[in-house]
């Protein structure tokens, strides 16, 4: 994970001064973020920090209004409407893990996994069923294929949903606040997992108020305040020792609560 | 009374044919009615908005008419049974697509959001993901519409399509002003609209069981 610090190639991910607005209110201001292949980051921030919103703007879930996108083998300008082939495109390279998990609660959890594999990649029913049975393994939930998500807990239903996402193959995987709606202990398996999946070399951001998650498995942290990113660096530093004022009253703030 | 029921009884296989078609019709024609309705662009939505309400707002009686010496007298002849189903359908597709839109507005944001993070297109995402949610919820209220459709097209019999009302009228007539036919109608119609109630109880249990925790 330390090694992705001297990143080798182009980023997977590269914003440029993206622009998010609802209305009159500027959520995302003049953003610019790289990141590297292998790389995980860990963005932390105040609510209403803009995070969710920039995260969602990396698959084109919310609009920017200007910028440059650019993530796997394509680059958007997003002055102009993308066109559906384009937003496809984008979102076949990536992958999301929602708070709400967001599994479809009328298909099994095997069709749950196999059916984007199917419908985006244009897999077979056997091959996409032998990729779902490998992902299960890895999210340690081979016994569930067979289950509706209404039978399981919610930290099962986010290893699936994760299970899902990276089913698709995507070069990035983008995580909003995976373990909030969660118990802490259940939230534990779907920590480890993510963890076996840094530990794989997939690139990750990752929204988070888990700021022990955050200093143990982020190459990188970079806290958002009001539409932009204040402060960022390897989590050593910027955990431990924040530079702005703002932020050290947000880890404060943070550790207090635990 | 039993002779009147049994009569009355004749009249039935015409009076479901009408309820049936009329209700597939509507199933039907509801689809792109509920999707204009939810279209991005505001032409598609006013277009469904307008259908939807005039469909509601017109009598039945009064549509039927319309259909039946307006539409059939001038442009193409319909026999009264065509004009009640074509009638009647058109008013479901109405009501449906209101029973299909109050189900899209109870499925979660994420699921539409999940779908579209997966890469699937649109159509995928309404045909594997949203629509089969749609449906399951829609079950109960469609059958309850069903029940008050089976009813509602008794204003058949006034253009002249040989159901249980016309019978009952016809019935009542020969019996010199009885309200035994209009008795044997009521009980003949409970009859039918309990099966319908208790299929589509079974059914929305069965689905939703599934979904259920
Ligand atoms: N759909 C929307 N319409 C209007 N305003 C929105 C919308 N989504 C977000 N916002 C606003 O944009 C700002 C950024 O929201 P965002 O959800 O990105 O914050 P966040 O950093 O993810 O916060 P949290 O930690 O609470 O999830 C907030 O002020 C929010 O109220
Ligand atoms: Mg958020």
């Amino acid at each position: 994970m330390s090694e992705a610090q001297t990143p080798a190639g182009p980023p997977v991910v590269s914003l440029k001064k993206i622009n998010i607005r609802y209305g009159n209110h500027h959520a995302v201001r003049d953003v610019s973020l790289d990141i590297a292949r292998g790389e995980v980051v860990a963005m932390v921030g105040p609510s209403g920090a803009g995070k969710s919103t920039l995260l969602r703007a990396i698959n084109m879930l919310e609009t920017p209004s200007s910028g440059t996108l650019h993530v796997g083998d394509f680059t958007f300008s997003l002055d102009h409407r993308l066109s559906q082939k384009e937003l496809l495109a984008l979102r076949r390279s990536t992958g999301m893990v929602f708070q709400q998990f967001n599994l479809f609660p009328h298909m099994t959890v095997e069709k749950n996994i196999s059916l984007p594999q199917m419908r985006v990649l244009g897999r077979s029913r056997a091959e996409a069923d032998k990729v779902t049975a490998r992902l299960l393994e890895r999210v340690h939930l081979a016994d569930k294929a067979k289950a509706y998500p209404a039978r399981l807990s919610g930290g099962q239903q986010q290893r699936i949903a994760i299970a899902r996402a990276l089913a698709l193959d995507p070069k990035v995987m983008l995580f909003d606040e995976p373990t909030s709606a969660l118990d802490p202990e259940l939230g534990l398996d779907v920590l480890e997992v993510m963890r076996e999946l840094a530990a794989d070399g997939m690139t990750m951001i990752v929204v988070t108020h888990e700021i022990a998650f955050a200093a143990e498995v982020a190459d990188r942290v970079i806290v958002m305040a009001d539409g932009e990113i204040i402060e960022q660096g390897p989590p050593d530093q910027v955990i431990r020792n924040p530079q702005l004022p703002r932020t050290q009253k947000f880890f404060r703030a943070i550790l207090d609560r635990h | 009374m039993t002779g009147v029921f049994l009569a009355l009884l004749k009249g039935v296989p015409v009076a479901l044919a009408v309820t049936g078609l009329a209700f597939l019709i509507g199933a039907v024609l509801g689809i792109p009615l509920v999707l204009m309705r939810r279209a991005r662009s505001w032409l598609p939505r006013l277009i469904a908005r307008i259908y939807i309400d005039v469909m509601r707002g017109i009598p039945p009686v009064v549509w039927l008419f319309i259909i039946f010496f307006g539409l059939g007298s001038g442009i193409i002849a319909l026999s009264p049974f065509r004009a009640a189903v074509l009638g009647m359908g058109l008013i479901s597709a109405a009501y449906l697509a209101e029973i299909y839109r109050g189900g899209f507005l109870t499925l979660p944001a994420g699921q539409n959001a999940a779908a579209v993070a997966l890469g699937l297109t649109r159509l995928d995402t309404l045909r594997y993901v949203l629509a089969p949610q749609v449906l399951r919820v829609s079950v109960a209220p469609m059958a309850t519409f069903l029940v008050s459709l089976l009813k509602d097209t008794t204003v058949a019999s006034t253009i002249g399509v040989r159901d249980v009302m016309m019978l009952v009228t016809q019935q009542a007539q020969a019996a010199g002003g009885g309200f035994a036919p209009f008795i044997a109608a009521a009980v003949l119609y409970i009859l039918l609209s309990i099966p319908v109630a208790v299929l589509a109880r079974t059914m929305d249990a069965r689905m939703r069981g599934r979904i259920a925790a």
